[in-house]
């Protein structure tokens, strides 16, 4: 029976290869990150290598590309992940491991490939891409006075309203312990320490469901990225988590009255990964290399408010500003890794959430559903 | 009497009999191979894949083949205590052979479905086992992190021991069975399947009962306009459905919002106070307006097609024998209608129990339904064979349904058109 059903699957993707030889394959979210990244370093790479790299779009998750390697016919070469399934997928032997110095090109000034990111990668398949940030912001039309810190996300006193959060448990406890009173220490260490006792797990979802049956307060909560400005336009609620970039975008890019709050946030990266066994593997690696070198990061970021990996990146941002495609934004102050946004926020574990990621997420369904 | 005396022969010799079994069987064949694409298209669709699915639910030898001598010593462990020196060097000698095979992640991953915070623990033991000494292993892996001397993950270790287990289905139901072999329930914070499981048949009963109570007068008035009129009628049932999912959806959202349209006008004429908006998105409400307009078509064609069907007069005679226009209706239209309701009835309730995206979207903290969690094991857990188990117990739910129905009301009654 599973043989059949591999022959079925190769049959399909046998289809789509065809259409696909020759070029790197490279699956993504889509949207305005896809093309962030197909003019910041897609297409100068392709052109430096000769090879065509095409774009194709996918919901996150490794079902897709499970299924694929089942089936024997994989059709993708690099695929941009989250952190916690570039451990499954390195677990389950899905990504190629790198020797991180050998396969990625030094900064400019010599600084190896594995300093010159911000921090360690979490599986030795992961090469980072981009750092974004869960934050929260609010609409200046609606909140009287100035949120500044996390704690004022969940201070319903003094800015009532309604609250936007995301769905699942991933960063929501962090905030709640972080404004719980918890210092986060170097990368939110102490937070994370905290959260591997059932007490803490517990604190954290008390503080959530305190803020979500508050009749000054209240929850909506969001599952698309495009939701949280939405909901602070709308006016549906006072303030919302949700990623800079996007917000970024309603402010500079629309003019929206949206303000961020960066005390508090939580640092989360995108990562490449390499597929094990791709059409093109080969190339992909080279392709790989180019793209996330200092140049090619940098790139990216001319395009949406994400912050590139390597710091020397960074550099090579400030010495051209001002860096955003309209010509006249600087993009460093908006980076989620720039010094005044930094100096409280937390760094989002994907080793925590990948050990523990199903049995909070019961908790945090059975919270919910007792609202 | 025998029957050899008594067969009837053809003109050349053969009995009459088998001449025509011949002749019966090639219309068979052919008939077969007619029905052939459908019939492999079925198995290749939809056998298989179900079959497949029921395998993955069940099948657990991974994790027994890559646990040989643990689980060998385990066979003589109670589940009381921490398990005895034999066990810790059965998994040490396993384990050192994964790690040197480069295959523990998987291990780490079938692990953690099975209690949380296993992988962490096999990392670490990975980086220290190749520093092991000889002996003692007990003592060394539980050196290694404190959780090794937990009892509760050699439990859930043993849990894992039979190469073919229904464990999975107990998982999704909030039970599993403990060391004495007894079916208990997982701690209450923790007891999420029920809830949705319920939540999930809820929103579907509801939204089946909405789009009846709408989609009769449509069907009925659809069905006894004019043409002319009726095609136009046809066309506005219709549109939406030509409509992306996503769309309606983000519509009803504007719509219903408390900063939204249909707010804004209910405060506009007066009926409430422009600081107590009710909600009517992100809860039940939301979900249920939402999911009985993407559904309502679904109701209203086989109810339709069934009206379209019932002759006037039949009214007419009910009333001209007597009866008021409500006996009339109840005593002889309504029953007509029947397979109509059965058929639209079904489709709705089986198309909005494996819904998701617009009770995500619309269901705030009620949104998250039991395909939601599938999704989330498919996707990003990659526990497929626990995807597989509540896929299969939702298939189940639904053939139970038709089950159900087919003794009160009779499948051969559905009628689609």
């Amino acid at each position: 029976m599973k043989k059949l059903s591999k022959l079925l699957l190769t049959l399909t993707f046998a289809l789509s290869i065809t259409t696909s030889a020759f070029a790197v394959v490279v699956a993504s979210w889509g949207g305005a990150y896809t093309e962030s990244q197909k003019l910041g370093y897609g297409d100068p790479t392709a052109k430096k290598l000769g090879v065509p790299i095409d774009w194709v779009d996918y919901s996150g998750g490794l079902s897709e590309i499970k299924a694929q390697k089942e089936a024997g016919a994989i059709v993708w070469d690099i695929i941009d992940v989250f952190a916690m399934d570039t451990i499954t997928g390195c677990d389950e032997g899905l990504f190629v491991e790198f020797d991180f110095d050998k396969d990625f090109p030094a900064a400019p000034d010599g600084t190896p490939a594995s300093k010159d990111f911000f921090t360690s990668m979490p599986s030795k398949c992961a090469v980072g891409n981009i750092l974004y940030s869960w934050n929260y912001a609010y609409n200046s039309k609606n909140v009287k006075g100035k949120p500044k810190t996390i704690k004022d996300f969940f201070n319903t006193k003094k800015f009532p309203g309604k609250r936007a959060i995301y769905k699942s448990a991933l960063t929501n406890l962090e905030i709640a312990l972080a404004a719980d009173g918890i210092k986060p220490g170097k990368g939110g260490a102490k937070i994370y320490k905290a959260l591997e006792s059932e007490k803490g797990i517990q604190r954290a979802l008390d503080k959530i469901k305190k803020l979500c049956t508050d009749p000054n307060g209240g929850c909506v909560f969001w599952s698309a990225g495009a939701q949280p400005p939405e909901l602070l336009m709308s006016g549906e609620v006072v303030m919302a988590t949700g990623w800079n970039g996007r917000f970024f975008n309603a402010t500079v890019g629309e003019g929206a009255p949206i303000v961020q709050v960066w005390d508090g946030q939580g640092l989360d990266y995108e990562y490449f990964v390499l597929v094990k066994g791709g059409p093109n593997e080969s190339d992909a690696k080279k392709a790989l290399a180019m793209m996330t070198s200092t140049e090619g990061l940098a790139g990216s970021a001319k395009y949406i408010a994400y912050a590139p990996w390597r710091k020397s990146s960074i550099d090579v941002m400030k010495k051209g500003e001002p860096w955003y495609k309209d010509g006249k934004t600087n993009m460093v102050p908006h980076m989620p890794t720039a010094p005044q946004n930094t100096k409280n926020y937390f760094l989002v574990d994907p080793l925590f959430w990948a050990d523990n990621g199903t049995e909070i997420g019961e908790k945090w369904e059975a919270m919910k559903a007792g609202l | 009497m025998s029957s050899e005396t008594q067969k009837i022969l053809t003109t050349d010799g053969i009995p009459l009999e088998e001449s025509l079994k011949k002749a019966e069987k090639k219309n068979k064949i052919k008939a077969f191979l007619l029905v052939c694409p459908l019939l492999l298209f079925l198995v290749i669709t939809y056998v298989f894949p179900i079959g497949d699915m029921l395998f993955r639910s069940i099948d657990d030898r991974m994790v027994t083949n890559m646990l040989p001598k643990t689980y060998k010593a385990m066979e003589q462990w109670d589940g009381k205590q921490l398990p005895p020196e034999e066990v810790f060097e059965g998994f040490y000698l396993d384990y050192k052979k994964l790690v040197e095979e480069k295959t523990f992640g998987k291990l780490a991953t079938q692990l953690n479905y099975e209690k949380n915070g296993f992988k962490s623990i096999l990392k670490k033991l990975k980086r220290k086992i190749t520093k092991f000494e000889e002996g003692n292993y007990k003592e060394q892996i539980m050196a290694v992190h404190k959780r090794w001397a937990d009892v509760e993950y050699w439990r859930a270790l043993k849990r894992r021991a039979p190469a073919y287990s229904y464990s999975k289905y107990l998982k999704g139901m909030d039970m599993y069975e403990n060391e004495d072999g007894k079916i208990v329930q997982v701690s209450e914070d923790r007891r999420i399947h029920k809830i949705l499981w319920v939540r999930t048949v809820e929103v579907a009963f509801f939204v089946t009962v909405f789009c009846f109570l709408m989609a009769y007068p449509i069907a009925h008035l659809l069905a006894t306009l004019p043409m002319k009129y009726s095609n136009l009628l046809m066309i506005c049932v219709l549109l939406p459905f030509w409509t992306s999912l996503l769309v309606r959806t983000a519509s009803w959202m504007i719509l219903l919002q408390q900063q939204g349209i249909v707010n804004d006008f209910f405060v506009w004429i007066g009926l409430v106070a422009d600081d107590n908006r009710p909600e009517m998105m992100y809860n039940k409400v939301g979900t249920y307006v939402a999911m009985t307009q993407i559904l309502l078509p679904f109701m209203v064609l086989p109810l339709y097609s069934v009206m379209k069907t019932i002759s006037p007069s039949l009214m007419r005679a009910g009333k001209s024998l007597g009866g008021t226009p409500f006996v009339a209706f109840w005593k002889v239209y309504f029953p007509l209608t029947i397979p109509g309701i059965g058929a639209g009835c079904l489709l709705v309730f089986i198309l909005a129990i494996g819904y998701y995206i617009t009770p995500a979207l619309v269901g705030g903290a009620s949104g998250t339904l039991i395909s939601n969690h599938i999704a989330f094991h498919m996707k990003s857990t990659l526990d497929w064979s626990f995807a597989s188990a509540m896929g299969l117990m939702l298939l189940t739910g639904v053939l139970a349904i038709y089950w159900v129905y087919n003794k009160l009301v009779g499948v051969d009654n559905i009628k689609l058109g």
